[in-house]
This record gives C-alpha cells, structure tokens and sequence, in this order.
C-alpha cells in the first residue's frame, strides 16, 4: 500500500473521531440550553453578579464587584498569594 | 498536465512520509512535542472561552445597577435611608436591599456565600423554585430557613439532617433549616451559596437595623442604565455604582493571555518554538545535505526537494494541530478541564463541577493556527531552500 494511502486513512480515522466530537457537542449543546432558563432564574431571581468557579478569594469568588486592589486589603503588607489569582485578570473598568 | 502534476505531488508526499518514517524516532519526538503545545494553548483557549461565554449568557440578567458604600477606599454597609435618595431619580422600578457577604468555615476551611433578601421583590424571585433540585424557597416570615448550593450541602455533610448552624462575630451560634437545595444545573452560580431571609442575615452579620451590604437597583428602561447611574453618583457621592455592562464586559475581559497562566502557557510556547526553530534555521545535518546533493545528482529540481520539505512540515505540523486540538476538546469537554483545575481553583474547598462546552469558532483555529503551524513551515522551508540551491558536488563533497 502507498505511503499516501496509509496517510489518508489515518486521517480520515482522526477525522472521523473529530466528527464524532463534534456530534457529541452539539447534543451537550442541546443539554446545556434546556438548563438555560434555570440559570437565567437564578441569576435574576438572587441578583447574582458572578460566576462560583474559584471560592478561595473574594476577588476571585467575585471579579466583578471587587476593586482591582482588592487582593492587597487583606491585612497591611498582604500580597496577592491565591492560586486562582493567576488565572483572572484585574476587572477593567 | 493537471493529472501529471497530482500524481507528481502524490509521489512527493510519499517521498515525504517515507522520509519522516526513515527518521521515525525524530518525527514523532517533534510530532509530540508540537502537539503538547498546541494542547496547551488550545485547553487555555477553550476553557476561557467557554467560561466567558456562559458568563455572557447568564449575567444578562443580572441587576441593571447594584450600589455599593465605600469608605476609605473599603467596601462598608450601606444606609437603607440611600433608597428615599433614590426616589427622586426617573426611571429607576425597584430597589431592593440585600445582605451578601462570606462565612468562613475554620473547620473545614471553606468560604460560603451568604446572601439574604427578600426574594420575592427580585425580578423572578417567584419563580425561584424551578431553580431548585428539592425544596422550597423560604417565605419572609420562614425565619433561619435557608436554601443552598450543592457543595454546602456535601461540606456541611446535610444527607441525614437538615440543621446546622454558623457563628455570629460573638461567637453565639445561630441555627438555620435547609429548607431546599439547589439544582445541580446551576452549579455554576449556586455551588456555594447560603440563601436566606434579610433579618436572618442581618442577624448573622451582626448588621445593624437600617444598613444592608448593597442596593440592586432595576431601571424601566435598559437603555437609560448609563444616564440613571450616573445621576446615581451624583446623588450619593461616596457610593460605588457598577453597572450591568460594567459587569458583562468583566467577564469578557477577565480570562486573557495576559494573566499570568495565560502568559505562561503562551510564552511556554513560543519558547518551545524558538527553540525548534533555531534547531531548524542552524541549517541541516550532513546527512540530509548528502540526501539532498544525491537527490539533485537524480535529477530533482530545487522546486521538488522544496515541496518534500514543505510536504513533511505540513504532515507534521497538521498532525500535531489535529491531534492537539483534539486532545484539547477531550480534556475540556470530558474531563472538565482537570490539568488546569489546580490553578483555576486553587485553594478552593467548594468547587463546582465544571460542565464546560466550548465554542470553537474558525478566528480561535486560525490564532492557534498563527502561533504554531506557520512558524514551524516558515521555519523549515527556508533552511531547505538555502540546503537545495547548494551545487550537488560541493555537498556530496566532490
């Protein structure tokens, strides 16, 4: 068999697998948006400001309403030492 | 003459694959190297982006303008008395008092939300209970009956009872009743919330009457939250008014390359393409010069042994694209992002379980594409084309 040919089923293997992915994430889709109206009650319903993925630090737990110094109000010489601090921006306003 | 020049690109790609299965050891250290990159940056690229996505689906609703007290350059409690100030702006529907603030767990080192209100002045606040797994919201007059997130319930070990109880700042207990859990799908804004009635928190906090933590502030008019908030703080000087887009465009802008994990992952990166391109700008070992000359000797032009070179950069840069960004979609998608978890979680006790679907649109493959595969055909072709244009004798050392 040619070189090529080898090639070109390999990557219509990987191909497939990505359509495959792809079928699978457009019906987790499907999933998520039926649980959309739960969340937008939620939101609404407790005036919810922020998404609970990091609950270590205010400033984390809560990006959107905390000041960009934030980090530094713990106590007098406090520094940024939170892990998640690394992940998220300084909210710009 | 089309016919000639797709079996004559047919037989270079097979020159090229037999080649990069001669090196095979070579090729596939390169291939997986490569593809780490790409699975880097890719898994960073859709966890931010499916995080900003959701955020922008959900916070649009929430409330158009919340107010809070600041003094000293410090959030402090904000005087109820502000909401009569309020009554003179046009424009504003409601406003609605809140206690929000965190309970930090000593025992078992887990920070929970606490918010009280009365829900049923919130926009949707009836309809709260289809937001609960079981359960139902607490009514005003239900006092200590609290509904909460999903991690509460599992750190406070509630499967058997129903009660726990918190310390206020004098260390008294205050005893509460879960009275309904929230659903599993909002774990992502529920996760470690304690919601109760306005006296309840008031008593926990040891807030005194007339002062909450902040104002929600809803306005009949969306497009007049500009004009409304800025009369706001002409009206309560010492007050600090964010608004619903102010809160949207956060999280737009809160997850980007330029923090420091996202620095990290992309200067790992470029370092890793540096570091492959200068193995591969500091020209080609003997042997390939030699397989070059005797290929030229054979009767190739300049042209072929360029489109073998560029044939086997494709192959090894698609491949690796291919099965990074793949390996990126599995490790996003089915096992909620679990090599960044350390960092995008920390210290955290409660963490939800992440149900993250990214939304590859073809600008994020074309960045990712930008920042690897280009780099890498640019950084090989160039040396084989200065190795072609050498005469075949002086290479074959004639």
């Amino acid at each position: 068999m040619r070189p090529a040919l080898v090639f070109s089923l390999f990557l219509c293997l990987l191909l497939a697998l990505d359509g495959a992915l792809f079928v699978d994430g457009l019906n987790r889709r499907k999933a998520e948006d039926a649980t959309l109206a739960q969340l937008e009650v939620a939101t609404s319903g407790l005036g919810l400001t922020d998404l609970a993925v990091a609950t270590e630090a205010r400033y984390t737990r809560h990006p959107a309403v905390s000041d960009a110094v934030a980090p530094f109000m713990d106590h007098p010489g406090a520094i940024e030492h939170f892990p998640t601090g690394a992940f998220w921006l300084p909210p710009q306003r | 003459m089309a016919q000639t020049n797709f079996e004559k690109q047919i037989n270079i790609l097979d020159y090229a694959l037999s080649s990069l299965w001669r090196h095979r050891m070579k090729s596939l250290s390169i291939l997986l190297v490569f593809a780490a990159v790409i699975f880097l940056l890719a898994s960073f690229q859709m966890v931010t982006q499916a995080l900003s996505d959701k955020a922008k689906q959900v916070l649009a609703y929430t409330p158009e303008i919340t107010l809070q007290k600041m003094s000293a350059g410090r959030q402090e409690a904000i005087p109820l008395a502000y909401k009569d100030k309020l009554a003179g702006i046009f424009g504003i529907r409601r406003v609605v008092p809140r206690i929000w603030g965190y309970y930090f767990d000593e025992v078992l080192l887990a920070n929970y939300t606490v918010m009280g209100m009365d829900v049923e002045e919130m926009p949707e606040g009836s309809r709260l209970d289809t937001a609960l797994a079981s359960g139902k919201m607490p009514t005003p007059d239900e006092q200590g009956r609290v509904v909460i997130g999903h991690s509460v319930k599992k750190a406070l070990d509630l499967e058997g009872r129903t009660t726990f109880s918190f310390f206020r700042p004098d260390l008294s207990l205050k005893t509460f009743t879960v009275s309904g859990e929230f659903s599993r799908s909002t774990d992502i804004l529920t996760n470690d919330l304690i919601v109760m009635n306005l006296p309840d928190a008031r008593d926990l906090y040891s807030i005194p009457a007339g002062k909450v933590t902040d104002l929600c502030v809803y306005v009949a008019n969306p497009k007049e939250i500009d004009t409304i908030a800025r009369k706001i703080s002409e009206a309560l000087p010492g007050v600090r008014v964010l608004t619903r887009p102010q809160i949207q465009k956060t999280y737009q802008v809160v997850f980007g390359w330029r923090s420091g994990f996202g620095s990290i992952c992309l200067l790992s990166a470029l370092a890793a393409f540096v570091i492959l391109a200068w193995d591969k700008a500091s020209g080609l070992s003997p042997e390939e010069r030699r397989e070059i000359a005797i290929l030229k000797v054979l009767g190739w032009e300049t042209s072929d042994i360029l489109a073998v070179r560029f044939w086997e950069s494709v192959i090894v840069s698609g491949l690796a694209c291919m099965v990074g960004m793949t390996a990126a979609h599995i490790h996003v998608v089915y096992f909620a992002a679990s090599l960044f978890r350390p960092v995008l979680m920390g210290w955290s006790v409660l963490r939800p379980d992440l149900h993250l679907l990214p939304r590859m649109e073809a600008g994020d493959i074309l960045l990712i594409l930008a920042f690897t595969v280009i780099p890498y055909l640019a950084a090989t072709v160039i040396p084989a084309w200065r190795s072609a244009t050498v005469p075949a004798d002086s290479a074959l050392g004639g």
